[in-house]
């Protein structure tokens, strides 16, 4: 008996009495030897990585002894074991210093999620059906090294691919090597991937990385469409410079502005908060930065050409108002440090380069580029390079024979016109590490569970958040619950079993080893005299979370003068006449990119600004709604060249008139019990645009008609339908 | 898992543990629970307190960790085992726990005392072991009882007198919070 099964029995026939005479079968009840002694009662809190979005927090698990039902020698039974019961912040972390977001306290779910794939799986029905059996794992990899080692002797390029969601640390090295032994390198595949950004700062400072932006000591923040508390690059170390700058300094209030189409999370937080039309952000920054210069308000820089950006003309163009311009490149001016930033939608248009050279301009007019209250880049970060999508985009792995997935769902996360699933099903042989059957994997030939993160070894090297080197490290901070392995210890596995050159380039036998080696070489580059040898450095990280720089200075980073800064008109996909509206998707604060959608605790959590859970919606303007006779709630219909969707609106006055906007995240086909089949995805009717310059996918470039369907339900926290008419009167 | 196949062997993970809750281990516990009734455990190895103590085991050899921290832990098969893979193996009790560890599982022994959850009571035994308090004034004297019996009924009356005989604190969230 179950159960709901027991609840339900109860309140229907109140069978309470019968009930209590039920046998005790505590003696047919397995009981698995525990594998580790712990002492009942008593917490550990064991460090650990976030691995929930790229920002890459450092976390405490609270590990205690407890109970779980477990499958060990094909029994099912009880097993006396450390189990995570809590994630929290790491106080010693340099990200995010012991503050943690709504998403990472979630990840617990991840690891008892009870849709999780908990043994091999072999495809037997077709393709997507959803149809498997369980394997060994003896099988899986003899079936995985079958596969591969026709590949590994034929050595021709382009037949093998692995598309995997950004990496870092060894398990980049793990699975770079693992792929150049294929003639191959890893597709990196991420639906927010900050090209242009990175392109940009590539550009301006020859630095290809995400910029650290040092909130706590400036006094005035721009921002072009970043929603830098919410979701955009390291939000919680963000969050902990905004809070500084807002109140850490006695009577010392810095101010915030920030420019978009549409009141985001962070937008909701600005002194002042400006409409700017999607894909006019750059121009504004410069037109800000022409007033700067024109009126030498701050030392002037050479080599900016900003004679196309005088205020008047970007009010006629674009409609931000010339005196609102020019007063913010005063007021900026006056409060030095300012710091400008960019991201999200700003950067996913056509013209999403131009607009982050145009702040990072902004940025150098200000004075603010590598100074204190300005822009920075961590030390690690000077080593990256801009990576080009065009080379390795996910059609390129189209023409493989073999695909091993990792990590990332494109068949969810591009739009259907890029024709990604296509391409995917059209590979013979596909092998998924993931922990859970999503739209992706649903099409793989043979799943190969990961561990979940606190069942793993980690290491990371955030990229932005501190302008300290940080190399966090994490050891399993509890025992693998299912019969599951991770991704690189398989890599591993399977190429001391092919042999050759892939088993050299993998010399490690376990990828603990390898995460060892590389502490090793930090050791010998960065160790200092407080720690005896490698090995003492070694096992300090792993109490500490990470080795971090105690006093390192930030890279040098001057801007590189770029020639003049010529206006790139953005383009969008659509008739203006017969789409008349800018479509917006915008990240969830819940499921960030939609990978997260499968955790209810993400599901039932309000939306901080919309209050809307468990279900999409649709933002309409309030004259707009008022237009086209769309009440609160309604069900309306959006419709790109591409495709279409339904959803209920919002009706709200915090956003532009002819801009609709979509929250990320819902509209799973196959992803678990609590994502499958709610809400709509608006990912899947974007036109396959590209930012200029990088490739990577201009998801903020298409236009949208909409239509009324009929009366609709929209759920939101604290409003049930009945009071929205009363709600909607104060909007 | 809703990726199964018909065809496909029936799952270990599709099974019924027959476990209610891992807090209740049957629709029958949880119902006796609710009404406050405590069901009498039956071990399922008649393992015997008085030979072991006679034999001068301590408590805290088995039940370690009573002094450091909320809960004692209760023994599995490896810590019986250590003695038990040379003393009395003939023994038809000995011979249920050797099958015990040679199937690979635990001795599934079920529990004795414990305040249920309703009562709200936080009790951790560091404290009073620090106090000095003797096992058997909670507990009834284990020399005398082979499997341990509810000898002592934990009311909220007999913690009280004891907290107020030896000084300790009788507020409300000492216990309750």
């Amino acid at each position: 008996m179950q159960r709901r099964d027991f609840i339900k029995i109860t309140a229907a026939s109140g069978a309470v009495a019968a009930l209590e005479g039920c046998g005790n079968p505590d003696h047919q009840l397995i009981r698995f030897v525990p594998e580790e002694e712990l002492l009942p009662g008593i917490a550990a809190w064991k460090p650990s990585i976030c691995t929930l979005c790229p920002a890459g927090c450092g976390t405490l698990v609270r590990v205690m002894q407890g109970e779980a039902e477990v499958v060990r020698n094909g029994q099912l039974g009880l097993l006396k074991m450390g189990l995570a019961k809590k994630i929290e912040g790491n106080p010693a972390h340099p990200i995010n210093q012991g503050k943690l977001c709504p998403r990472g306290q979630a990840a617990l779910q991840v690891t008892y999620h009870p849709d999780r794939i908990r043994t091999p799986l072999q495809r037997t029905g077709q393709r997507g059906s959803g149809q498997f059996k369980e394997i060994t794992w003896d099988e899986a990899i003899k079936q995985l090294v079958g596969q591969l080692s026709p590949l590994l002797a034929a050595k021709q390029p382009g037949q093998f691919a692995i598309v995997t969601s950004p990496l870092k640390g060894q398990r980049r090295t793990v699975v770079s090597n693992f792929a150049a032994a294929f003639k191959a390198s890893p597709i990196e595949f991420e639906f927010f991937d900050n090209a242009a950004v990175k392109a940009a700062n590539q550009q301006s400072f020859g630095i290809a990385a995400l910029p650290t932006a040092d909130l706590a000591h400036s006094n005035y923040v721009i921002s072009f469409g970043a929603d830098f508390l919410g979701t955009w690059n390291a939000p919680v170390a963000q969050s902990i410079g905004y809070g500084e700058m807002r109140k850490g300094r006695a009577g010392q209030r810095g101010k915030f502005v920030q420019f978009e189409s549409r009141v985001s999370q962070t937008g909701a937080n600005a002194d002042e908060w400006i409409a700017c039309p999607l894909g006019a952000e750059g121009a504004v920054a410069l037109s800000i930065a022409h007033v700067i210069v024109n009126e030498k308000l701050r030392p002037v820089l050479a080599g900016l050409d900003l004679a196309d950006y005088v205020p008047e003309k970007i009010e006629k163009q674009f409609g931000v108002k010339a005196a609102t311009i020019t007063k913010i490149a005063r007021e900026a001016a006056a409060n030095s440090p300012a710091v400008a930033l960019i991201g999200d939608a700003a950067t996913a248009q056509t013209n999403g380069l131009f607009n982050a050279r145009a702040v990072n301009a902004l940025n150098a007019s200000l004075g603010s580029v590598g100074k204190p209250g300005g822009v920075s880049f961590a030390p690690a970060a000077t080593g990256r390079s801009a990576q080009s999508k065009e080379g390795s985009s996910l059609q390129s792995a189209g023409s493989a024979k073999v695909a091993l997935l990792f990590n990332a769902n494109p068949v969810f996360a591009t739009p259907s016109a890029s024709g990604a699933g296509d391409a995917l099903g059209k590979i013979p042989f596909i092998a998924s590490f993931g922990s859970f059957i999503d739209e992706t994997s649903a099409v793989a030939d043979l799943i190969l569970p990961d561990h979940s993160p606190l069942e793993s070894w980690l290491d990371d090297s955030p990229e932005s958040g501190s302008t300290r080197t940080v190399v966090s490290l994490a050891p399993p901070a509890m025992a693998p619950l299912h019969n599951t392995r991770s991704m690189p210890d398989v890599l591993l596995d399977v190429a001391q079993q092919l042999g050759g050159d892939v088993a050299k380039a993998l010399p490690w036998k376990t990828y603990d080893e390898a995460v060892k080696a590389s502490f090793g070489q930090l050791y010998k580059e960065k160790g200092n005299k407080s720690t005896k040898d490698a090995d003492e450095f070694w096992s300090n990280a792993q109490t500490q979370g990470g080795w971090w720089s105690a006093d390192e200075k930030p890279a040098t980073v001057t801007a590189k003068a770029t020639g003049p800064l010529k206006y790139a008109e953005p383009q969008f996909d659509g008739n203006a006449d017969q789409f008349p509206f800018h479509f917006l998707p915008f990240a969830s604060q819940m499921f960030y990119d939609g990978s997260l959608a499968h955790l209810p605790w993400m599901q039932e959590a309000p939306d901080p600004t919309s209050s809307v859970m468990w279900g999409t919606w649709v933002e309409i303007n309030t004259r707009t709604a008022e237009k086209l006779g769309v009440k609160m709630g309604d069900t309306v219909e959006v419709a790109s060249q591409h495709g279409k969707l339904q959803a209920p609106a919002l009706v709200t006055p915090a956003i532009a008139p002819d801009v609709i906007a979509m929250p990320i995240g819902q509209g799973h086909t196959n992803y678990t019990r609590y994502a499958t089949g709610r809400g709509a995805n608006p990912i899947s009717i974007l036109a396959p645009m590209t930012v200029e310059g990088t490739g990577s996918l201009a998801w903020a470039a298409t236009r949208v008609k909409i239509s009324r369907v009929g009366e609709g339900k929209i759920v939101m926290f604290g409003a049930s339908m009945e009071e929205l008419p009363a709600e909607t009167k104060h909007r | 898992m809703s990726a199964q196949d018909s065809a496909a062997p029936p799952s270990p993970y599709d099974q019924e543990s027959g476990v209610f809750t891992t807090e209740h281990r049957s629709v029958g516990d949880a119902v006796k629970e609710f009404f406050g009734r405590r069901t009498t455990p039956v071990q399922p190895i008649a393992y015997t307190h008085k030979v072991h103590l006679a034999n001068g085991l301590q408590c805290v050899f088995c039940h370690a960790g009573v002094d450091q921290g909320p809960d004692a832990r209760i023994p599995g098969v490896s810590v019986c085992m250590t003695c038990h893979q040379a003393i009395a193996t003939d023994k038809p009790e000995i011979k249920k726990l050797a099958q015990y560890k040679a199937n690979g599982q635990d001795v599934p022994w079920q529990r004795v005392y414990g305040f249920q959850p309703s009562a709200h009571v936080k009790f951790n035994h560091a404290p009073h072991i620090r106090a000095g308090v003797d096992c058997a004034k909670c507990h009834g004297d284990l020399h005398t009882m082979t499997v341990a019996e509810r000898k002592v009924d934990h009311t909220m009356g007999f913690c009280i007198e004891c907290h107020r005989q030896n000084n300790a604190s009788v507020d409300c969230v000492t216990c309750h919070y």
